[in-house]
């Protein structure tokens, strides 16, 4: 199994995925979650590549947000409108009794961070492998989410290998 | 319809997680209200059992003790 493989951040981060894939009401961990995770543990050059490229855990939250209320003004509704309505009792937090299973584009992730630290030479899957894994998802989310952030998937890579070859020498 | 279908299908993802927000709410609103598990299920279209199973800890958490405007008369 995978996780056997993951280093201690990238436990932190995976779990810190599911919880915030819980908080923001995601009734799977998605891709974008992983990424969320990663910025909530803050943790190794894939903490560092986004921070030091301004991305922050607040703003990729409230993107996740933004985008769940594009989608669905996009059909008509306003969840602005439905929170109103709904007043203090509307919350999307799932509750901690109900398991919530990682997406198909999440696992992919996953497995595509197993790839990139065989190609690095590296044993341990570190976030920064995650990070990578996501980038090599097509059409994810998180992608989506970065790129409204002003981050392209290009400038993330680079980013990451300065890091490394920085944190190598 | 939305121009690009990954649009109108995220929309539908988002509508489901919204959905079950909104059931909370209005199952917590009309609990505070003096509603019966029974009734909340009946209008539901679903069993007390599931309505309760599925709410009642969550809404006994938010108000320990009854409710302000749940009288045991209303139960």
């Amino acid at each position: 199994m995978i996780f056997t493989r993951f280093a201690r951040e990238t436990r932190t981060s995976v779990e810190a995925a599911i919880e915030e894939a819980r908080m923001l009401g995601h009734d799977s961990i998605g891709d974008e979650d992983l990424l969320l995770g990663i910025l909530r543990a803050d943790e190794g050059i894939a903490a560092e590549s986004l921070s030091s490229l301004g991305v922050t855990l607040e703003d990729a939250r409230d993107e996740s947000e933004r985008m769940t209320s594009e989608a669905l003004s996009s059909v008509g509704i306003s969840l602005e409108d439905l929170r109103r309505q709904a007043g203090d009792a509307f919350d999307v937090r799932i509750p901690a009794d109900r398991r919530i299973p990682f997406s198909p584009r999440a696992k992919r992730a996953l497995e595509q961070a197993l790839g990139e630290a065989r190609v690095l030479g590296d044993n341990r899957i570190t976030s920064e492998h995650v990070l990578r894994g996501i980038l090599r998802v097509d059409e994810c989310t998180a992608v989506r989410m970065l790129a409204r952030l002003g981050v392209s998937p290009a400038t993330l890579e680079d980013r990451m290998s300065e890091l490394r070859g920085r944190a190598a020498s | 319809m939305p121009e690009d279908p990954r649009e109108g299908l995220e929309a539908v993802v988002a509508l489901r997680r919204t959905l079950e927000a909104l059931e909370a709410a209005q199952v917590e609103n009309a609990f505070v209200l003096g509603w019966s598990w029974a009734r909340i299920a009946e209008v539901l279209g679903v069993s007390k059992q599931a309505v309760h199973k599925k709410h009642a800890a969550r809404i006994k958490a938010r108000y320990p003790g009854e409710p302000p405007g749940r009288t045991r008369r209303n139960i």
